[in-house]
């Protein structure tokens, strides 16, 4: 229960101070959202009457203020540009960016755990070394480059899907499903990169240890040493590394949510920070501070689920 | 299992010789292999049967049925956000693309830059132009049912000219003092100041007087009814079945997609997710030009090069003036827009017709060694430095400022360029005027006043800070002019104060290139911005 408050605690002051540097960067930038939305050709008069709509008359402090008071409460504010509930627009967006999360931390478990445990079966054979150079070109690709060109090839030259077409969950789930296979493909590749390499790794110096080589040769066959011992103790780093990749691909990635034309959170997040609109801005940065603390806390009971030895502290 | 070999061993040797086996046992390569290979076929077969799975949801054929020109759906690609559905708040270009399929005004306009009746069916302007009055057309019905009466316009147009509350949302319209109804089906506006050139502004929307909040439920008179937005994502108009013209409109669904770029945008284009798509880059339309009909037009923008006529060294007029000669106009378009679009020579475009000054042509000559002499004799023989900001998100400037930094270096000004963000460009250049230089093109509604009405010295918009009272007093004579061609005449000597004062570089139309599917018909450029899909329809 310690553990528990503990946690919480650390969320609410990461989320605080999360919300604290957004504020500020706001109060440092140039620029005005009321004139963002009516463009160079509204008139100052136009101006100000949405300035006042909008309740940006209040000073930046002030509005901050309010805008944590509410967040307490549950009430992340209205956007300035869009004029619904912000918790609306990121609940809508929600749904899209955690598919395309969930659905490439699946493939890059179910790919990259086999490509890790061949390749640690014969360290700097043929297959190890093949795998280690693909690893590194895929990582070494920008995820924009790599959304293009898969665009480009699987999209439009092979047609195996059609470019830029997104199906919204609320016309079709299957399609939905669907339409979000090929960018989460794009976003796992370069995780399926790093975390083989982990796996890799990890399995080779569990190998090494005297246990192992006790288990084979009380005549355990391969297969049953590999799933039985040596994986479930090579876990700990490995699941820091998907911890990793979790909180990053939670964010949405950016790049592949354009290239693709996905509408996910990360596009959300750059559209409100291009128009300063400050309680999308700030509800989305809360999202992510939250989402991330959640992250790290599942991880660390994995960690202890795994090992043991590990406490929760 | 002790293999044979160990056994005979001692102990600790016993341990190292099995393990020696366990690692390399010529078992586990066959089993190695075929476990790879194994792992490999499911991940194919998997990857196949996903996208198989997904075939059934790509894109069906959005074309009607039996090859009828009437039904179907059309994706249009925008790629600027939609923020506004009220018709009188929405200023910015990008909500009025759309919109204008939404909502009408008294009078419309058409693609060669005429203004002709829509929901009014005749329109006198009094001698004085003090009055204007318009005969309502009957039978029209607003897409919540309602038939549209002279009321609904007495408060659609007191709305837009903010006659209660002070504030005019159409800030044209501020000159209106009362619009009443002056017999049956006839509305009259009056005028606190004569002004015979107020038509083109009466497109303002006419809309329900019942409905309170536009932006989330707009509703007008137009060809298409407003259905959904969703944010990011596009905004979905269908098709008004009791339009009042008929014939139009064909489709049944629009969808205006939104994009956030133009590559993205492009790839699109090409995988048949769109179907149309404005503002295309010429190099980008010579690629596609077998596969779409590529259509262009006059788009009305002017392109400027802007000096800051309140920063020095922009505030001698001589600067300016050797500024404009080192700028080689046909190189700059060439490069920007593989040639297709027109070189100006002052603040305004051929495409508005008899308004433009076509004597200003060439008047401006690319002349580099002039361009230093005229430097020298302003104080500069060395050149300077400047800086020009530019808004990083639209690419068409950021190139231009490379084009003309590399232009201006062949007399000696170092020109380097600041990119900045759009909020920050529209707070620091366009508000505050924090500024050298900077580079944007300007828009504006489909009337002349509109369009040089930003460089009367206390005009709100007037960024590059131009100040020529010459130029405020012939201004000022246009709008109580009731001649027609005397008021030309006075248009055109505006356009001949800023080409003479230098008051910036002017230097193109870019043309406005549209990429439709060839599956499609009846599309139409328009020179202002917006997208008209009342007369699309497939073949």
């Amino acid at each position: 229960m310690n553990y528990f408050l503990k946690r919480t605690f650390q969320l609410l002051c990461t989320v605080f101070l999360v919300s604290l540097i957004t504020f500020a960067a706001f109060y440092v930038i140039p620029g005005d959202p009321a004139r963002v939305i009516l463009g160079p050709e509204a008139s100052d008069g136009q101006i100000d009457a949405l300035r006042v709509e909008l309740g940006l008359d209040k000073p930046l402090t002030t509005r901050y203020f309010e805008w944590i008071a509410g967040a307490f409460r549950g009430d992340l504010g209205r956007s300035l540009t869009f004029r619904q509930p912000v918790s609306r627009l990121i609940a809508q967006k929600l749904p899209v960016t955690l598919s395309i999360a969930a659905m490439s931390i699946l493939m890059t478990v179910l790919v990259a755990f086999p490509l890790g445990i061949v390749a640690s079966g014969r360290p700097g054979k043929f297959l190890d070394q093949l795998f280690s150079v693909l690893g590194h070109i895929f990582f070494a690709f920008p995820p924009f480059v790599l959304a293009l060109l898969m665009t480009l090839f699987l999209g439009l030259t092979l047609k195996l899907f059609v470019a830029g077409e997104y199906i919204s969950y609320t016309d079709s789930i299957p399609g939905f499903i669907a339409s979000l296979f090929y960018p989460s493909i794009a976003v796992a590749i370069p995780k399926i990169a790093i975390s083989q390499k982990f796996i890799r790794a990890s399995i080779i110096v569990e190998k090494e240890k005297d246990y192992i080589r006790t288990a084979k040769s009380h005549g355990l066959s391969d297969t049953k040493v590999m799933f039985r011992h040596i994986l479930p103790n090579s876990l700990v780093p490995i699941i820091t590394v998907f911890s990793i990749i979790a909180s990053e691909i939670l964010g949405g990635i950016l790049v592949v949510e354009m290239v693709f034309n996905i509408p996910g959170i990360s596009r959300l997040l750059i559209t409100s920070i291009n128009a300063r609109d400050f309680p999308l801005t700030e509800g989305i940065v809360l999202y992510l501070a939250v989402m991330t603390v959640i992250v790290y806390f599942i991880a660390d009971i994995l960690h202890s689920l795994v090992d043991p030895r590990i406490r929760l502290r | 299992m002790i293999l044979r070999q160990c056994i005979g061993r001692p102990s600790a040797e016993r341990d190292f010789c099995m393990s020696r086996f366990a690692a390399e046992s010529g078992n586990g390569r066959i089993a190695y292999m075929l476990r790879v290979v194994s792992i490999l076929f499911v991940l194919c077969f998997v990857a196949h049967t996903l996208s198989a799975c997904t075939a059934p949801f790509r894109a069906k054929s959005r074309a009607p049925e039996g090859g009828c020109i009437y039904g179907g759906e059309v994706v249009i690609g925008i790629t600027q956000e939609p923020g506004i559905f009220d018709p009188h708040t929405s200023v910015a270009a990008g909500d009025e693309e759309i919109l204008f399929n939404i909502f009408e005004g008294l009078v419309k306009c058409t693609p060669s830059g005429e203004f002709v009746p829509a929901l009014a069916t005749d329109f006198t302007i009094s001698d004085d132009a003090m009055t204007y009055t318009f005969t309502i057309r009957t039978g029209v019905i607003f897409h919540n049912g309602e038939t549209m009466t002279p009321e609904d316009v007495v408060f659609s147009l007191s709305r837009a000219a903010g006659l209660e509350t002070g504030i005019p949302l159409v800030s044209e319209l501020s000159g209106i003092e009362a619009v009443e109804i002056s017999g049956e089906n006839e509305v009259r506006v009056i005028l606190d100041a004569p002004d015979a050139e107020l038509l083109p502004f009466f497109t303002a929307a006419i809309v329900p007087r019942f409905v309170s909040d536009f932006n989330d439920t707009p509703i007008g008179t137009g060809p298409f009814r407003f259905l959904s937005y969703r944010v990011c994502e596009s905004v979905v108009l269908v098709r008004n079945n009791a339009y009042w013209q008929s014939g139009i409109p064909y489709l049944d669904k629009v969808t205006f997609k939104i994009t956030t770029d133009m590559n993205t945008a492009f790839m699109q284009l090409r995988s048949g997710s769109i179907d149309i798509f404005p503002y295309l880059d010429p190099e980008k339309a010579s690629q596609i030009r077998s596969d779409f009909q590529i259509l262009s037009g006059e788009s009305n923008l002017v392109h400027i090069f802007a000096l800051n006529n309140r920063e020095s060294p922009f505030d001698d007029p001589k600067v300016r003036e050797a500024i404009n000669y080192a700028i080689d106009r046909t190189e700059l378009i060439r490069l920007l827009v593989d040639g297709e679009g027109t070189p100006i020579f002052s603040g305004m475009s051929p495409a508005m017709g008899t308004y433009y000054n076509a004597s200003l042509e060439n008047i401006f000559t690319y002349d580099p060694d002039r361009a230093i002499a005229l430097l020298a004799e302003a104080g500069y023989p060395e050149g300077f430095e400047a800086t020009v900001k530019v808004p990083s998100n639209y690419q068409h400037h950021v190139n231009a400022a490379t084009v003309i930094a590399d232009q201006l270096s062949r007399v000696g000004i170092d020109l380097s360029i600041v990119s900045v963000d759009w909020a920050t460009w529209l707070s620091e250049v366009y508000s505050e005027r924090e500024f050298q230089s900077t580079i944007i093109a300007l828009t504006s509604d489909f009337a002349p006043r509109d369009v040089l009405s930003r460089y009367v010295s206390d005009a709100q918009n007037n960024f590059i800070n131009y100040a020529n009272p010459e130029y405020d007093a012939v201004f000022s004579r246009i709008q109580s002019e009731p001649d027609e061609t005397e008021r030309i005449k006075l248009y055109l000597k505006l356009q001949e104060f800023l080409a003479d004062d230098s008051a910036s570089v002017f230097f193109e139309d870019p043309r406005n290139i549209v990429a439709v599917s060839n599956e499609l018909s009846g599309y139409v450029v328009y020179p202002i911005y917006v997208q008209d899909m009342s007369t699309v329809h497939y073949n």
